[in-house]
């Protein structure tokens, strides 16, 4: 239970670059990690995804969309809509969606290109998290919802050949009624690959290859203003993810094992493996000003 | 030796362009962007480009960052926009190789070039070794040459001509 909450949480933050609080990839990035591209100027996307976590105490799956917008070109809004269709036995599971809304904005504060097809930026991102309609399970479903503040850094390098990021988020929630979900901090590091061969034109399918590397802490549970006890968690998560990408759709998976878990059997069970897809539609402007 | 050939046979096929498209204003534009890593990096240039009215054909390599950039003739496309394309995608444009149609005006020692239907307009200075280009100066002529790199948001005010020639 205790893992589950953690990766839930912590899953959650890195999952769209630059959006905390959601565990859904976004076109161009990572499966789970940080990462720091943002939409073009006008761009529309969608993200579509499905994950899954198996455990001592069943499978489990959720969903949601993500709906970006590039309002410049280094600053795009988001909103994520929350659908769970589907609820294992695993409690706590906070892991894509958490029933929660979110909304927010991602800021590539940094942006240093250095010569062809390479860049080194950065991306901020912050967001507000509201409790959506369907109401969590184990712990947390005991609990009085409130909303929350989801920020998060990430940078990196992108090139033709390797790609490589890091980042860390915060997740808060405001207390009610004596009750307050466990604050949440998240970390990632992704590396990434394009074979040689692969390095074709623009008109060919785009492939590529992560190891993804997460990490999370959650803080103790508070419930009738008192902590639960043993209910803080430490995970750290690894695993390999591709991504393919086709014009202007792209579609993204893979799975992570845990490396270290320090959470409580009795509270959380034990979770043995994530797993992941997510399916992106990019619409990209063809506005230009006139002269 | 490679890029002297190249060079040569893009002014080559600029100036028969020129003549084939004898109204044209830019008539090909060879820009180069950095940044570009991945094929949707490509395809949203390819579709900013496409969106610039006067466009009629993008060809994007990634693995050398260069756009080429086709028009159609009488288009009234301008250098800014080509520009705010790749801007607006969070690249960044470098030097860009042109092939325009335009009016030679100034003086023989400042003299400028003004591409038709729209407002560019710049100082030429040669690429080489400089040429009498005084019995140009009023006609209409086509000239290939480089834009040098700008910041973003703004437009190039000189043109490196290599090849100048009146227009037919």
């Amino acid at each position: 239970m205790k893992s589950l909450l953690v990766l839930a949480y912590a899953l959650a933050l890195p999952a769209i670059p630059g959006i905390s609080g959601i565990a859904l990839a976004a076109d161009h990035g990572p499966v789970f990690g940080y990462a720091t591209p943002v939409n073009s100027q006008r761009e529309l996307s969608l993200d579509s995804g499905i994950f899954g976590r198996y455990g001592s105490r069943g499978t489990q799956f959720s969903t949601g969309s993500l709906f970006g917008y590039g309002v410049t070109p280094h600053l795009t809004v988001s909103a994520f809509l929350p659908a769970s269709f589907g609820r294992g036995s695993l409690p706590e599971s906070r892991m894509t969606d958490g029933g929660e809304w979110y909304a927010g904005a991602s800021w590539r504060f940094l942006h240093s290109v250095t010569t062809v097809g390479k860049r080194i930026e950065s991306t901020a991102s912050l967001g507000l998290v509201v409790p959506g309609p369907q109401q969590d399970s184990g712990i947390l479903g005991t609990l009085h919802r409130a909303p929350g503040v989801a920020g998060s850094v990430a940078t990196g390098f992108a090139s033709r050949s390797q790609y490589l990021w890091a980042g860390g988020g915060y997740t808060g929630f405001a207390e009610r009624s004596g009750d307050r979900r466990p604050d949440t901090i998240s970390w990632s590091g992704v590396y990434g690959y394009r074979p040689v061969k692969l390095r074709r034109g623009y008109d060919q399918w785009d492939y590529r290859g992560f190891a993804e590397f997460t990490g999370e802490h959650t803080g103790n549970v508070r419930s009738n203003r008192l902590i639960v006890p043993d209910s803080s968690t430490t995970s750290l998560w690894l695993g390999p993810t591709v991504l393919a990408i086709f014009k202007d759709v792209a579609i993204s998976g893979g799975l992570q094992a845990p490396l270290f878990r320090d959470a409580s059997n009795s509270l959380y069970g034990r979770e043995h493996i994530r797993f992941a897809i997510n399916f992106s539609y990019l619409k990209y402007s063809s506005h230009t000003s006139s002269h | 030796m490679k890029t002297v050939a190249i060079d040569t046979l893009f002014t080559a096929t600029a100036l028969a362009l020129s003549t084939l498209t004898a109204h044209a204003e830019y008539e090909q534009v060879n820009l180069t962007v950095f940044g570009m890593d991945c094929a949707p990096c490509a395809h949203a240039i390819h579709v900013s480009m496409k969106g610039i009215q006067g466009v009629n054909t993008v060809d994007v390599d990634l693995n050398t960052g260069l756009v080429t950039i086709k028009l159609a003739p009488d288009n009234h496309a301008a250098m800014r926009q080509f520009n705010q394309a790749v801007e607006k995608n969070g690249f960044t444009h470098k030097d860009a190789t042109v092939v325009a149609r335009g009016k030679l005006t100034g003086t023989a020692s400042a003299p400028f070039f003004e591409v038709a239907g729209t407002q560019d307009r710049f100082a030429l200075t040669p690429a080489a070794t400089a040429r009498d280009i005084s019995p140009l100066l009023g006609k209409t002529v086509t000239v290939t040459g480089v834009l040098p790199q700008v910041a973003k948001g703004k437009t190039p005010d000189t043109l490196r001509y290599n090849t100048i020639a009146e227009a037919q």
